[in-house]
């Protein structure tokens, strides 16, 4: 089933986050996700995460589809202007890439090279709605194009972002504007993860919890700098106390996924080393849900 | 107004080198009021000059140095003084002052001063930019408060997912901005105006060098 369809049949949804090499070598990345093959929905392929340079996330979309990955093209607005997306979009779909992640993206300083500068034309709800305009057969000029793309679209929410009321107001903009699925930051908490569902849902996308497996307690101190109020204290006591902190931050990770299984609609893993034990774990959940594959 | 900050005297005297006779140049305006490139900064960078073995031809500061009128006036030019007297004219006024007195003069014009933004000043202390200049002004719907100069990002449809905390994710020393914004717009009861997607900005508004023709 392709990511759409199982992204509207309401069967619950499982993606996993690819990031590009940084080099041209990319048959390692690709070779580590054999296990997942055919046990996740898609594979998102990130734009220069953290605005550190990467290979660009079209060639290692492309490069996933060719071995047999449905892949999630991440873009951001921070690279190119309106003329560069509406091509790389056009582009994209040419080479057989359905799915889109558009979100605003890091800022330039914050990366590996801060001295580049800053795009920025749109932001996260206009690049949405660029992919719709393209979708509906035209340029955002209002030009014909010859040859229209069909792409399914999702944005991405943080629950912990403020201010509350603008950040709901961007969500709800983002989904009029044509998201159909929202993917969430990292999120630890099953009462969170349940608030968010319930938001996302009731503006009328599919919302997909975030899920970062802890690995240390120096990673526990990482996540609360960029959100402070999204790694409670149990987790960073329980990864305190344990002998093995990275498999306690795995664990604590399955939970969390087996509680959104409840009653969420799907899970996007934002960081994988433990590709095998996922896919045993995918299995698990599936095999509960009576989903199997 | 807009702001500059002096260079470091390193780099003004490097600047300098192929020249002997110096003639300073501050404004009143900008650089003055932000004590970087007045009458005052303009006599301290004599005086340092001078201790490095330049002659200084003179020192002034007009109020106003990207005014051509103020500094060549038809009946006592401040520039043709300067031109006469001197080898180069080291100019603390900002980059558009500074390039309206190289354009008059036939010798070398050196700036003194980076020029950083148009901004506002607090307890004379600080100063902070509050205008880009984008040419297609939006603050009318969101309360008052410029979200494409004081957001990195110029976002103008609402806060990104980096907004923690009132925090700005690009320098956790400035404010998100889009909590003032919303803090205000719920003073002020008007949430709903932020509430339509706003459009594509059209940067046409900002090609620049622009320029304003006035009537007669
Ligand atoms: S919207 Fe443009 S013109 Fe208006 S204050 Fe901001 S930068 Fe200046
Ligand atoms: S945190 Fe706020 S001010 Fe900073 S880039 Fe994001 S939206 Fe703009």
């Amino acid at each position: 089933m392709k990511f759409r369809e199982t992204v509207n049949s309401g069967k619950f949804v499982i993606t996993v986050e690819v990031a590009p090499p940084r080099g041209t070598d990319y048959r390692e990345v690709i070779s580590a996700l054999e296990p997942l093959k055919g046990k996740v929905d898609a594979f998102n392929v990130t734009d220069c995460q953290r605005s550190m340079v990467r290979m660009s996330a079209l060639s290692m979309a492309k490069l996933l589809l060719d071995s047999g990955y449905e892949p999630v093209l991440q873009m951001t607005c921070r690279d190119r202007n309106r003329i560069a997306l509406q091509s790389e979009l056009l582009g994209a779909w040419a080479l057989g890439v359905e799915n889109l992640c558009l979100m605003t993206g890091d800022f330039t300083t914050l990366g590996d090279q801060p001295d580049s500068k800053p795009v920025f034309d749109l932001d996260s709800v206009q690049l949405i709605e660029l992919a719709r305009t393209l979708n509906s057969g035209k340029l955002l000029n209002g030009k014909e194009l010859n040859g229209k793309p069909s792409f399914f679209i999702g944005a991405v929410h943080n629950p912990f972002a403020g201010p509350e009321l603008l950040q709901t107001l961007k969500l709800k903009k983002k989904i009029e504007a044509g998201a159909r699925f929202i993917q969430t930051q990292p999120v630890y908490e099953l009462q969170v993860a349940r608030e968010v569902h319930e938001l996302i849902s009731s503006l009328g996308a599919v919302p997909l919890i975030g899920l970062l497996p802890i690995k240390s307690l120096k990673m526990a101190n990482f996540m609360k700098k960029l959100n402070p109020t999204s790694v409670p204290s149990s987790l960073v006591e329980g990864l305190e106390k344990a002998s093995n902190p990275a498999l306690y931050g795995w664990e604590y990770t399955l939970d969390l996924a087996r509680g959104v299984s409840e009653f969420g609609s799907g899970v996007h893993f934002m960081l994988v080393g433990r590709v095998k034990e996922l896919a045993d774990f995918i299995d698990e959940l599936r095999n509960n849900k009576g989903e199997g594959n | 107004m807009v702001t500059v900050k002096l260079k470091p005297m390193v780099e003004i005297l490097e600047l300098l080198k192929p020249y002997e006779r110096v003639f300073v140049i501050g404004c009143q305006l900008g650089s003055g009021r932000c004590k970087n490139g007045g009458l005052r900064e303009a006599f301290k960078v004599a005086g340092y000059l001078e201790l490095h073995g330049f002659k200084i031809t003179g020192v002034k500061s007009p109020g106003g140095t990207c005014i051509l009128e103020r500094i060549d006036a038809p009946e006592k030019s401040l520039i043709k003084e300067a031109e006469s007297s001197s080898d180069a004219i080291l100019s603390l006024a900002c980059g558009a002052g500074t390039q309206l007195i190289a354009e008059n003069v036939s010798i070398p014009v050196i700036t003194g001063v980076n020029t950083l933004f148009i901004g506002v000043e607090r307890e004379r202390k600080y100063f902070d930019e509050y205008c880009i200049a984008c040419g297609d002004c939006v603050i009318s719907e969101t309360g008052g408060i410029c979200p494409v100069a004081r957001c990195p990002k110029s976002l103008i449809n609402g806060p990104c997912g980096g907004a923690i905390a009132g925090k700005c994710e690009v320098d956790p020393s400035i404010p998100c901005i889009w909590y003032k914004i919303e803090s205000r717009l719920k003073e002020l009861g008007s949430l709903k105006s932020v509430e339509k997607r706003a459009p594509l900005k059209d940067y046409r508004s900002c090609v620049y060098p622009r320029r304003l023709v006035l009537e007669e």
